[in-house]
């Protein structure tokens, strides 16, 4: 019969064992202590955790596509301070294609110019990106980020003791050692808090809710870009003033029927900028600052020195009538000084 | 819905109405996507502080009908009913004559 433990023979060859006498080998054997245990044996050994630390529990199943997307909105709505809303009725996939053809071609033009001014740390065109959502969970997930402030300070509210403490008497029933699933520790969007709290909070408004019904692309920026915004808008919802439509000369391709039928058809709402909502005025009014936000801050700047060269007139004001003032008096007393002094050499003479 | 024998849609809303402007943005994502080449739209739309303005939907037809919708009281499976109420008196009229 074969051995049952099988053994590689290249091991068996090679193993060496150090020499030990045959008399004394029991004597060796009976010689040998257990060492004492270490320091982490004897201590207990803390708590299994039931969720890992990178899968927190969720309140809807993860493996949900709608928990994906809800995580995907949430982590969009917190880096995107610029989206607008649209409304796309029907647009077929060869129309969304040269739309964003035609999106990314006009924001890289944007770039372009921008780097040919040395502002290339505003350069953010590749960021833009058009999507189509899914309404009804980019709803629930706007009301997370609005309304749910997680306390990043929380500590799991589990039980002092635990099972594997030696001091835990065993006779009775052992406390749950692991946060539940409500535990304000997790601070995660798709946890049971934070769907809790959103739900709960009907009455607060973001002042997004009339919009999000019905079928709803967003346009999201990843940073507030006047530039960019003004390109993007004269694509995608053309108005003559502020935001022509390109060309057909300098931009033939933007009048395909693709492209023109897309953008009758896509339907501007409304923007979120740093979390304030716009109607389509606001919007326009964003898009149209000039020179994005350098300009604006050239303005402030211009409007403060202004303030400020009013502020030095007043203040300097006040001591120049004062200088005036005993100038004068200087004048007229050096004045009299010398009629006196005519008088007193006539009176000598 | 049946939306071949309209020719005309012309609506005035503003998106920010819970009410009428759901309802006539509802309207409009149930038109074909080659609606733009069988009927002319129009829309106009309101910002934010005109939310309380009545908005208005109107329709006309291949018969010359015209009707006019009140969104601030139905609701879009109302308009399905009155359009496709319509719709099919027309739809029949074109079987019975072709």
């Amino acid at each position: 019969m074969p051995p049952r433990i099988r053994l590689r023979t290249q091991d068996v060859l090679t193993r060496r064992t150090d020499y030990i006498c045959l008399s004394c080998r029991h004597t060796y054997a009976s010689l040998a202590t257990t060492p004492a245990p270490s320091l982490s044996q004897t201590t207990p050994a803390p708590p299994i955790h039931r969720h890992p630390r990178n899968q927190p529990p969720s309140y809807k199943p993860p493996e949900f596509r709608k928990s994906q997307l809800h995580r995907q909105y949430q982590s969009l709505l917190r880096s995107a301070p610029l989206m607008l809303i649209f409304q796309h009725n029907n647009l077929k996939s060869t129309e969304w294609m040269a739309i964003r053809r035609e999106l990314a071609s006009a924001l890289r033009k944007v770039d372009e110019d921008l780097a040919g001014q040395g502002k290339q740390d505003l350069m953010a065109g590749d960021g833009v990106k058009i999507q189509v959502i899914q309404t009804g969970i980019f709803a629930s997930a706007l009301r997370v980020v609005e309304f749910w402030n997680p306390d990043f300070s929380a500590k799991p509210q589990v039980a002092e003791i635990h099972p594997t403490d030696p001091a835990t008497p065993t006779s009775g029933p052992v406390p749950a050692t692991t946060a539940t699933p409500t535990d304000p520790a997790f601070t995660h969007g798709l946890s049971t808090s934070a769907y809790l709290t959103a739900k709960k909070n009907r009455r607060l408004k973001h002042g997004l809710e009339p919009l999000l019904s019905g079928p709803l692309a967003l346009l999201t920026f990843p940073t507030v870009t006047p530039q960019h915004l003004k390109a993007a808008l004269s694509i995608l919802s053309p108005s003559p003033p502020n935001f022509p439509a390109p060309r057909r000369r300098t931009n033939p391709s933007y009048h395909e029927p693709a492209v023109q039928n897309g953008v009758q058809k896509l339907m501007l709402l409304a923007a979120r900028v740093e979390g304030r909502v716009f109607d389509l005025e606001g919007t326009r009014w964003v898009g149209k600052i000039e020179g994005g936000l350098d300009g604006l801050r050239g303005q402030l700047v211009a409007m403060l020195r202004s303030v400020g060269a009013g502020i030095t007139n007043t203040l300097e004001a006040a001591s120049r009538s004062l200088y005036v003032t005993v100038e004068g008096r200087r004048g007229m007393m050096e004045e009299e000084e010398e009629e006196k002094g005519q008088g007193v050499t006539e009176a000598g003479q | 819905m049946l939306t071949k024998f309209i020719t005309s849609v012309s609506a005035r809303f503003s998106p920010f109405n819970s009410r009428s402007g759901k309802t006539a943005r509802n309207f409009l994502a149930l038109l074909p996507p080659n609606a733009r080449s069988t009927m002319t739209i129009d829309v106009q739309m309101l910002g934010r502080n005109a939310a309380a303005e009545p908005a208005s939907l109107a329709l006309k037809f291949k018969d010359g009908k015209e009707m006019s919708l009140d969104i601030e009281k139905m609701k879009i499976k109302d308009i399905q009913v009155e359009v496709d109420r319509h719709s099919r008196v027309l739809r029949r009229k074109e079987e019975l004559a072709g």
